[in-house]
Order: structure tokens, then sequence, then C-alpha cells
């Protein structure tokens, strides 16, 4: 079945705006979150942590706390079998227990289930650990100095040749790029060149981590948890754990947000490893001070960037360099935050360079576009800085050097049909870009580049007896995929919205499908839907052909009926879908419509984003006046829930900009674990967020879908720093910038 | 004799509970006990909001509704009080209406605390612009939509009356009785007088008094410290009066910051800004000024006000009452002049003079709910200056050379600010930050003392800008 982007197609039911399945459930306290579900006999769990940012770990003794009275399991390193693991999952491993050494703050060394929670956790106090303590780093660019203590003996730094033969913190070197830097420097009359800093962001989701995991004595297992992929959470649970991946089936919770944060396994396979030897269901929820300090956080980062341009605003040459920490395993998303840097432009003359870097800690996750705002940050500063030193308005400057429909990127593919181009023009004509600003404030412009993913994916689409539809997905719904999967099988089968219930299927029901990631869901997930849908419309024609007795090709399918078509079709009034689905048993059996897939051809998405701030010159406290989201969404089929992730992905961006980090202490302690401290926007810290939609539809989906869900968070580091910068008179290079930081700035 | 159990409204239906862990907090009784899991845990220490529920109170006669943290919200307050919950509404209150039509929800853990939040305000009958509703939904953190639906679906809520509602079965909880749950080793304590509350303390003075359980909370979720023994303030009757006299104040240690947020903004409007940014809107429906005295931190709110403002305050132990300055209160660090047994009983704010001058203000990284980095109150009376401020020092603290110092002008004061004071450095500001914004304070307070150009010094910024 071919896949074929109508652009202009008249849509029926997509682009219009119906109630989630889920509407009313959130508002009533009924959508059970991770941490809503019980199990008979459940145990408690918790787990003990590091209080050291690095140490080795010489003895653990458990024996006092197995004593108490309703423990019922501890396990350690010991009930993992570190010598069974696929290398590739060594790191989730020693991350979810830790073995010979701790490696940050918050790092796990046990977990007890007992009868209830004030007994785990007295528990936790008799368990005896032996930690010889080991000097720390937590900053990125001392953690690649030569003097730094190194993390792991055995990392010698990648991507470089020849192979460094001493152990050091850089886990990797990437490079991308094309032409001639230096070349291209000499041609430029103007060059800025520029260090930057980010702080690490945390997700922030406000559903703490949660699972419930339950294994029988036959060694079948349930769980039920909040992920962004259980297809996911099962592979590596049943395989930490030495388990059939048949044999553990999981279910996914309604799920409290993720961002990113929740595409890996941090509790469940020890909550499985738990019920194993307690033999009882256990439950196991982070407190938000756990999530903080051993979730995954993003990266924290280095930025340097050096653009040269010619008078007329031509850039000759860009380079730039990046340094993200990934925790204390290597896998920082330096490699995406290298190729997304400069992905806005056309350039000739580009190179990046990226180093991933360990440091003592919390493994980061994935956070919305991974690695793209920092870099963004550094790249879209000097861009404006350019603009300024060449007199010219910073979107024009884009404009003149932004990639287009056939554009090289730097990282090496040639992009398609895309919206930069529009969403820059909109943003030149927004009437939020001609308000006249006041004293102290100031306007800041910025771009950003997310790829989306595809990837595999499984839907089944069940045709029921009354014509009605269950639509079983595999990707967690975190922002109303439901109601979009609704609305294109609603539209590929011409029925109503109302007659599709979407449900996310559980680990047994369907084929394998990733994570809920990448802004994947509604091109992946939505292109599987659709194919599921001729699949079953195939099907449907074919019985109305059985039923007419004329050849399955001389049935076409039109607005919800089979249809005789063709010259010897005959003359049959159509037949509904309900007609069909009414008659199944006696025509053939059951009807549903399948996909297996692994979705290509996910189209990249841009953005645009304006803002204005003012900032106090008294305190360097920065408000926000106005926001405006622009962005290519290739087709929203729920268009309010398109607004939702631009206005979503920009409010993180602006906490991040504004206020969010994590701060260490000297002794390699967070010291700001806990929403008050780590302090994420509120209501009244954000304006009303403007947004507009793009429509430049992408080739790769049927309906010419883009992913939108993270391209929101790229801009804003940029955009507000441009804002900030201008209102202060001062360039900022350091993200946040929180009011004792602008107040540096201003006081110079 | 005391009663032994608790009494209250779910819901409009009663319920009596005799076995009352005293550490249990109403998330829990909620979640883990009644199995309803409809109120969310996002962070069980007052920050996120997702556990709101609604807490109604009889006052002066009339039915009121506040939203509370139910995570640091303790079992033992809830006597006389109705809880109404996420799942009590039925799916067509307007709040939740419209927040299903305006989309509001996007990964929907927020919703609940939400749906109560804006129920609180939706019973209050009253019109609210944009800026209003964004204060009032500051103690409610949504990750998710960047919050403009919510808003939006707030505003159009608003516009559908209540259901009128009867206090009547409420009313009839409300009694004189002392409450003791337990026994001398682990209790419940709840006092109806001010008498009964001295005894019970001079009888246990190991035992913990819990006001709003804004901070003693934390102490249970999120210090797992173990307190057996509680003594709980809100029924103490005396400890809740408010009285506006023509001298001055006198506040119950037990009046809550959105109590007394009215009768100050009556004393100054600046001591009314300062108290309606402290914490969110849950927090100052149970926080009281007592307990931001008595806790004795270095960074609470109320305290350099009141001392700039001249406060005294009364302390009871036994039979025995004695009346301090506030300033005399605040010995070192975590130690104040409070015997065992011992606590505040009430707080008395003079009236300031009609010529003299009185400003506050609260410089924190965000607007609302969140900590000060520095907090800085001016008085300036006939008799001179009363200046003090929190986040400065170990304690909130006067500063008497910078006092001393204005005679010989602004240069000399800002000098003095740094003999004063030797701030320390720490994640929320550093020392040289607090010792700049306080010289700004400073400043800013002269200016505004003169009528001089109050559009410069924007630091009392308002929220949102634009609308
Ligand atoms: C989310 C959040 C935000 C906050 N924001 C702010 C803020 O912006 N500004 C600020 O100042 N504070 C803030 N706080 C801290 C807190 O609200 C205050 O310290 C509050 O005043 C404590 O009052 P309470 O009635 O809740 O005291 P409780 O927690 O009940 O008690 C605090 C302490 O005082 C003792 N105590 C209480 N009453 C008496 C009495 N009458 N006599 C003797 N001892 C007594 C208790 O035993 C305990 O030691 C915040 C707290 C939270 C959770
Ligand atoms: S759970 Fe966050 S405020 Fe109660
Ligand atoms: S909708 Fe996800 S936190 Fe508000």
């Amino acid at each position: 079945m071919p896949l074929d982007a109508k652009p202009g197609m008249d849509f029926k039911v997509i682009g219009t705006r119906p109630v989630r399945p889920d509407g009313i459930d959130k508002v009533t306290g009924r959508a059970r979150f991770g941490a809503d579900f019980n199990m008979p006999g459940q145990l408690t769990g918790r787990v003990l942590r590091s209080p050291h940012a690095h140490a080795r770990v010489k003895s653990i003794d458990v024996s006092q706390a197995l004593k108490l009275q309703g423990v019922k399991a501890v396990v350690t390193r010991d009930d993992f079998n570190a010598d069974a693991v696929d290398p590739a999952l060594m790191d989730v491993l020693v991350n979810v227990m830790a073995r010979d050494k701790v490696l940050y703050e918050g790092h796990a060394v046990a977990a007890v289930a007992a009868v209830d929670a004030p007994t785990a956790r007295q528990a936790l106090k008799l368990i005896k650990v032996d930690y010889e303590i080991l000097p720390h780093v937590t900053d990125v660019e001392e953690a690649m100095k030569p003097s730094a203590p190194v993390l792991h003996a055995d990392m010698f730094t990648d991507g470089v040749e020849p192979r460094p033969t001493k152990a050091s913190n850089i886990a990797s070197r990437v490079e991308f790029g094309h032409g001639d830097v230096e070349a291209g420097f000499q041609q430029a009359d103007v060059i800025v060149e520029r260090e930057f800093r980010t702080e690490a962001a945390h997700q922030g989701y406000i559903e703490p981590h949660a699972v419930v995991a339950s294994m029988g004595a036959d060694g079948y297992a349930e769980m039920w948890c909040c992920t962004q992929g259980h297809f996911m959470v099962r592979n590596i649970s049943a395989h930490l754990n030495g388990v059939d991946v048949s044999k553990l089936r999981v279910t996914a919770s309604e799920i409290g947000g993720g961002f990113g944060g929740k595409t890996t396994v941090f509790l469940e396979p020890v909550a499985l490893a738990l019920s194993r030897k307690a033999n009882r269901p256990v439950k196991l929820v982070m407190t938000r001070d756990e999530v903080f300090r051993a979730s995954g956080p993003t990266s924290s980062s280095y930025v340097k960037v050096k653009i040269g341009a010619k008078k007329d605003g031509t850039i000759t040459g860009a380079y730039a360099e990046l340094a993200y920490q990934g925790g204390a395993f290597r896998g920082s998303p330096v490699d995406m935050g290298a190729m997304c840097t400069y992905a806005c432009y056309d350039l000739k003359n580009v190179q990046v360079v990226g180093y991933d870097v360990v440091v003592n800690r919390p493994k980061q996750a994935a956070y919305r576009a991974p690695g793209a705002p920092q870099a963004a940050f550094g790249v879209e500063s000097v861009i404006d800085e350019l603009a300024q030193k060449l007199g010219m308005d910073p979107i024009d400057l884009r404009l003149k050097n932004a990639a287009r429909d056939g554009t090289k990127s730097s990282y090496g593919p040639t992009f398609g049909p895309n919206g930069l181009i529009q969403t820059l023009e909109a943003a030149k004509n927004h009437p939020n870009y001609k308000v006249k600003l006041g004293p102290h404030q100031g306007r800041g412009v910025a771009v950003g580049f997310w790829f989306n993913f595809g990837g595999q994916t499984a839907v089944s689409m069940n045709v029921n007896i009354d014509g009605s539809i269950a639509l079983a997905v595999g990707t967690p719904d975190i922002g109303g995929s439901r109601a979009s999967m609704g609305l294109m099988a609603a539209e590929e089968l011409g029925i109503a919205y109302d007659k599709v219930r979407t449900i996310v299927a559980d680990t047994a029901s369907l084929g394998f499908n990733d994570v809920t990631e990448g802004s994947r869901v509604t091109f992946s997930s939505g292109l599987a839907t659709v194919q599921a849908a001729r699949d079953a419309i195939k099907k449907m024609c074919g019985r109305a052909a059985q039923m007419w007795g004329i050849p399955e090709d001389a049935v076409e399918w039109k607005d919800g009926h089979a249809h005789p078509a063709g010259a010897n079709a005959g003359n049959f009034p159509p037949m509904s879908l309900a007609d069909i689905a009414k008659d199944a048993g006696n025509t053939g059996g059951p009807i549903a419509g399948h996909c297996e897939v692994n979705a290509e051809g996910a189209g990249i998405s841009f953005a645009t984003h304006l803002v204005d701030v003012e900032v106090d010159p008294q305190t360097g406290r920065t408000q926000v006046l106005r926001y405006t989201v622009i962005q290519d969404a290739g087709k929203a089929i729920h268009p309010t829930y398109v607004e939702g992730q631009y206005q979503g992905g920009a409010a993180q961006g602006v906490g991040w900009a504004l206020n969010e980090e994590y701060i260490y202490g000297k002794d390699g302690r967070l010291q700001n674990a806990g929403f008050l401290d780590y302090r994420i926007p509120v209501c009244s810290d954000l304006p009303m967020i403007d947004t507009v939609i793009i429509e430049v539809p992408n080739p790769g989906h049927p309906y010419g879908v883009r992913g939108v869900g993270e391209t929101g968070i790229v801009p804003p580091l940029g955009a507000v720093g441009n804002a900030v910068s201008h209102a202060c008179g001062h360039r900022m290079t350091v993200v946040p910038m929180s009011p004792p930081r602008s107040l540096k700035a201003i006081k110079g | 004799m005391a009663r032994a159990c608790i009494r209250f409204l779910r819901n409009g239906e009663p319920v009596t509970l005799t076995d009352v862990p005293p550490m249990q907090t109403l998330l829990d009784y909620l979640r883990l006990t009644q199995r309803k899991t409809g109120t969310k845990e996002g962070c069980n220490e007052g920050d996120c909001g997702a556990c709101t529920v609604a807490l109604g109170s009889i006052r002066n006669g009339a039915l009121v509704y506040e939203p509370v943290n139910a995570c640091i919200q303790l079992m033992g307050q809830l006597d006389g009080k109705e809880i109404i919950t996420v799942e009590d509404l039925d799916g067509n209150h307007p709040v939740q209406t419209a927040l299903v039509k305006h989309h509001a929800s996007q990964c929907g853990f927020c919703t609940p605390g939400f749906v109560m939040s804006l129920f609180t305000l939706h019973e209050k009958a009253a019109k609210q612009t944009r800026a209003g509703v964004n204060e009032y939904l500051a103690g409610n953190l949504c990750r998710c939509t960047g919050y403009r639906p919510i808003v939006d679906a707030a505003l159009e809520a608003l516009n559908t009356p209540p259901a009128p509602r009867d206090a009547a079965a409420l009313a009839a909880l409300q009694d004189a009785q002392d409450i003791f749950i337990g026994d001398d080793e682990s209790f419940i304590a709840s006092p109806a007088s001010l008498d009964s509350l001295a005894e019970i303390y001079e009888s246990f003075p190991d035992a913990t008094l819990v006001a709003g359980a804004t901070d003693v909370g934390l102490w249970i979720t999120k210090q797992m410290r173990t307190l057996p023994r509680l003594i709980f303030l809100n029924r103490v009757r005396e400890l809740q009066a408010l009285h506006d006299g023509p001298d001055g104040l006198e506040i119950g240690a037990g009046v809550t910051y959105e109590q007394a947020e009215e009768a100050f903004s009556a004393l100054h409007p600046d001591m009314a800004r300062l108290l309606w940014r402290i914490g969110s809107k849950q927090v100052r429906a149970s926080g009281t000024i007592g307990g931001n005295i008595a806790n004795g931190s270095p960074i609470g709110d109320t305290p350099p006000a009141l001392i700039a403002l001249g406060a005294t305050i009364e302390l009871r132990k036994g039979s025995h009452t004695r009346r301090l300055k506030l300033e005399d209160f605040f010995i070192a660090y975590g130690k104040q002049d409070r015997q065992p047994g011992e606590f505040v009983s009430r707080i008395f704010v003079p009236k300031i003079n009609a010529k003299a001058s009185f400003h506050a203000y609260k410089i924190s990284k965000r607007f609302d709910q969140d900590i000060s980095a520095v907090c800085g109150a001016f008085h300036f009376a006939a008799d001179g200056p009363r200046i003090a401020f929190g986040g400065m020092a170990a304690t909130p603290k006067r500063a008497r050379k910078t006092e001393a110092a204005l005679a010989q002008g602004l240069e000399a004061a800002l000098a003095a600010l740094a003999e004063d004071f030797t701030p320390l450095s720490d994640m929320r500001a550093s020392a040289e930050y607090r010792l700049e914004t306080a010289r700004a304070l400073l400043k800013k307070a002269l200016m505004e003392r003169d009528g001089l150009a109050l559009t410069q010094t924007r630091v009392l910024a308002a929220r949102e800008v634009v609308l």
C-alpha cells in the first residue's frame, strides 16, 4: 500500500479537536498512574543509595536487615549475574545496582522488600556498607583534565587515532562537518567566537518513578509501571534477571510525564529481583529526592562556537566544540548535540567536534531533543551577536543562511521538504515581533532543529461486531497520542472519532514497540495505524466482495463504506463498516487490521521562537513578557495537542534558561534535590505562550505528520539568552541566567 | 474528659477515627488506608500541589474551603474540618468540565491537584483576573502544559456560580473538648483551650507542637524523623484570635498567613504583600505566624518585618506568661529564648505612626513559591529607623550599625551593612549577591520613603507584566 502524503488533502476528522479517551479520567482521579496500582499481598520496597559521590564498595552486610521482623527480601549486586549480561546492557545493570564502586551520590547499592514502608526504611539502616571513599569530580571541564580522578580504569577515548593508552573520563570523540572551516574563516569579514556553559536540568516530570512487580513460583511475572516504553522495560528487566522475555508481561500505566526521563529503567529490574526473592508482589516508588539524585537529568555542558560571515551576512565558516557529561557512564547525547549544532543552517564550511565525558553524577537520561538545546544556546547566541555586529535583523541573518529543501546538512544527509523558512517568515510577520520594548526589556530570536525518530512499531486494530473499533498501540501515551491515533484511524476508515477506542496494550498483546521517544509516536504509531486501517479495509472489501459475489478488486472503500466499483461490479448499495462487521462471523471470522513496521521517513522539524523579557536591574530577576513558538508540524492531527507540545517545550526551556540547575557541593552531593530548590516554572513565571503551527507535509507519512514533541525545547535557551543579553547590554554565556548571574552581568 | 477520636467530614459524610497513628499524613490516609489513589503524590514535601485537597472550615460561622497539601497535612489537624478530594467531585463540576474542554491535562498527573485548587477558588464565587488565577495556582506545578490551557479553563469555570452549601453539618462538629488519642509514649493531643495546651505541654515538654505542619510535616516526610507525641495547636481557640486594637494588632500564634493577610494589609500594604509571597496558597492556608517565628529559621519571611515593626511576643509555660521583644527571641542559629514546655501564644504588632513609613521586600529567584535569598524590612519612625534582615545572618537580625549610620547619610549606611552582616554563600545566593541586594533594598526603601523615582526600582515587580 503506498504511503501517499497528499498536500492539500481534504480531511474530515483530522485537524479537529475532540476530547481524548482519557480526558475525563484525568480530571476525576480515575486515571491510574504508576503508584496507583496495588496487588494483594504486596510488599513495599526501598532502595539504599550511596551517600558518596565516588567510593569503592568493599563489602555489604545485609544480615541484620534480614533479621528484622517484616523484611521479606534484600537484594544487592550479588543477586544479578553480571557474567550473563549483554555487554551493551552492562552500564544499565551497574546503574540500577552498583557493583565494585558507587559512581555518584544516590547510586543504588541494595534494596529491601518489607511489609510496610517504615519497616523497609528501618531495614535500610541495618544494612552495613563498607565504603572506601575515592576522589570525585562532578564538573565536565574538570573531568577532562589529565589530573582528574578517573571513574573507569578501562575507559580509553574512542574516536581518537591512535587510541590513547591512558584511561580518562573522555569516553569518545565525535566529529561532523564538511568543507574547510579555516578557509571559511579567511573569507569572513566578521568572526565571533565565544564559550558557553549550561548546567544540568532535570526533566522534572511530576510523577516519580513507580513499579509493581510480581513473579510467581513458576517464574512467570507481571509488571505494572510508568514508563515511556514498556517493551524496553520488559526486555531489559527480563534480561538482567535471566528471565525469558516472554515470561514477563509489562503493562504501562498512565504516565505522569517523562520527557525522555522514563526511556530507561531504574527500579524495574530491582523490583523484579525483589519479587522473585520474596515470592510476593513488590512495589517500588521513588521519592522526589531520589528522582533528583538517582534518575537521569540531562547533561551539563561546555560549548565553544566560532562563526564567520561576510558583510552581507553569508556565513563562510562555522566551528563548534562541545563537551557534555553523561553522568557516571558513557552515552551523553553529545553526538546528537553535535549533529544538531548547525542543522538549521546551509553551510559550505562547517565542523563540529564533540566529547562524551563521564563525571560523578547520575547517568544522564534523554530530555526532550537530548543534546540539542545546549549546542543551540551557543550557536544561536553567536548568530545573534553576528547580527548585531553586521547591523542586520536577526531573522534576516537567519533567513539568509537557513537550511532548505535540498540543503546538505552539517551531519551528512540532504534535507527534504521542511518548514524552517516558513517559520522564520511567520516570526518576522508576527505581531509579537513588532511590539515596542520598554527600558530594561530585550527581545530574543532563536531557531531549533530536531531529527525526529521512527522505529519499530506494531499496532492491532479489531473491527468489532457493532462496527466500533478497538485500536491497540504499544507506545505509552504521554500527551494525548491515543486521541491522535483515534483520529487517524477514523479518518482512514471513514467513521466517526468516537467509534474508535485506542488503548495502550501490554507487552504480551502486541509485537515489539520502541519507546515513546524522539517525537516518534504520532509519526510511527500513526503510520502503523493508517496501515493497519488499510489492512482492515482490504479485508472488509474482501468480505463485501464475497457477500456480493464479485471479485475483490471490484470493491472500493469510500467514506466508511464498501462500494462496488468498475465496469462489471454490479449495482449494489454501499455496505457500511458496521454492516460488514455484523456479518463477520458468517463471512470468514473476525476482522482485524495489523501493522508491524520499522517506520522510516520521520520528517525533520524546525522551529523559530520569539521572546521578550524584562530584567530587573537591581536584582537581576528576569520576567518573560511574551513568548511565541512557531514550528512546522507537517500535519497537525489534533492541533491542540500540537500546541500543547509547543507550549510545554518552550515552558521547560524557559525554566532551564532562567532558573533550573543542578547545584553540587564540594562534597559531590546534590544540594537542591527538591522542587522548592530545584524550582521549575509555576504559572506566574510564564506568559501565556503563543503558538503558530506551520504545515509543510512530511512525504514519509501518509498524512504528512512530523514529530512535534521535542523541537520546542531547542530554541529557548538561545532565544531567552539573546533577549536577556539585549536587556542587560551584556552577552549572557551561562545557563541558567538566574538572578545572581544576570545581576553580575548588569553590573559588569 | 478528653475525646479519644477525631471527627471530620469527608465530602459531607461524617467520619470518626479512634486509631490514628500520630505521624500519619492525610495523603497516606487517602492513598494507603482508603486506597483512594485519585489524589497524587508528586513530592511529599509541599512543593508540587499534586496532592491538593480542599479543606473546609467554619470561620465566623461561615463555611470556607482552602486548598491544602495533603502530603504535609497531618491527620491530627483534621478534627472539625471537611475534606473534599478529586474523587468526591462527580466529573461534571464546572472546573472539571472546563479543564476537559480546554485540554488542560497533557499527562494529567498534576490535574487532580489543579482540580482541587480551582474548586476552592470556584467556591469563593469571586471574579478573577488572569493574574489572580496565576497567583492562586502558584502552588501547583505542571511540567507539561506551560499552564495556558489550565488558566483558560479556570477563567471559564469561574463564570459558573458555585452550588449552595450547607454549613450545618460541619458546624455541628465544632466543640470545645480536648482530644487525646494514644498513651504517654505516643499520642495525638489537640487541646481546645490555652489552659489545656499549657497544661499538657508542661507535662510533655518533649512533645512536638504542630501548628500548620508546613515545617513539621517535612520533618516526617522528608527527614524521616520519628515524632511520637504530637500536640496540635489548630483547635486552641485563643491561638486563632486576631484582634485589631487601637494600639496595634494582637495575633494569636495559630493564625495562618492567609488569615493574617487581610489584617496586615490594614497595617501596611508591604506587610500584606510579603505574606502574599510566602510559599503558595496551600502553604499560606496552613502555615502560621507563630510557626514562622517559633521555628527560628534565619530565612523565615515574617520575622524581619515584625522586628522592624517593633513586635513583641507573648510566651507561656504552665500558668506563667512573659513578653519579649521579638528581636530578643532569636539568640543564635537554631536557638531561641524558649524554655521546655513554653510556647508562643501571641504576637503584638504596634501600629505605625502616621508620619512613619514601612517597607518590606523579599528577594528570591522566582516570584512565587520560593524561599528568600534576602528579606529586608525598613521602618522609618520618628524615634529613629528600625531595619531588619532575613537571610543575612544566622537569625533574623536587626541592622543596628546601619540604623546608626543612616544619620551620616546613605553611603555610610550602605557601608555599615557590611559591618552588620557577613552573609553566607549557599545554593540560593552568594554572599556578594546577598550584600548587594540588601544594599539595593536599603536604597529602594529610602527612595520610597522620600517619594522618589519609584518606577526605577522594581524589586516588587508585578507577577505578570503583560496580560
Ligand atoms: C512549599 C513550602 C514553601 C514555603 N515557603 C516559605 C516562604 O516563602 N517563607 C517562609 O518564611 N517560609 C516558608 N515555608 C516554611 C514554613 O511555611 C514556615 O516556616 C511556617 O511558618 C511554619 O509554620 P507552621 O504553622 O506550618 O509551623 P509547624 O510546621 O507546625 O511548626 C514549625 C515549628 O514551630 C513550632 N511551633 C509552631 N507553633 C508554635 C508555637 N505557637 N509555639 C512554639 N512553637 C511552635 C513547631 O513545634 C515546629 O518546631 C515554606 C514551606 C513549604 C513547605
Ligand atoms: S505531593 Fe507535592 S505537594 Fe504534596
Ligand atoms: S499535565 Fe503533566 S504535569 Fe500537568
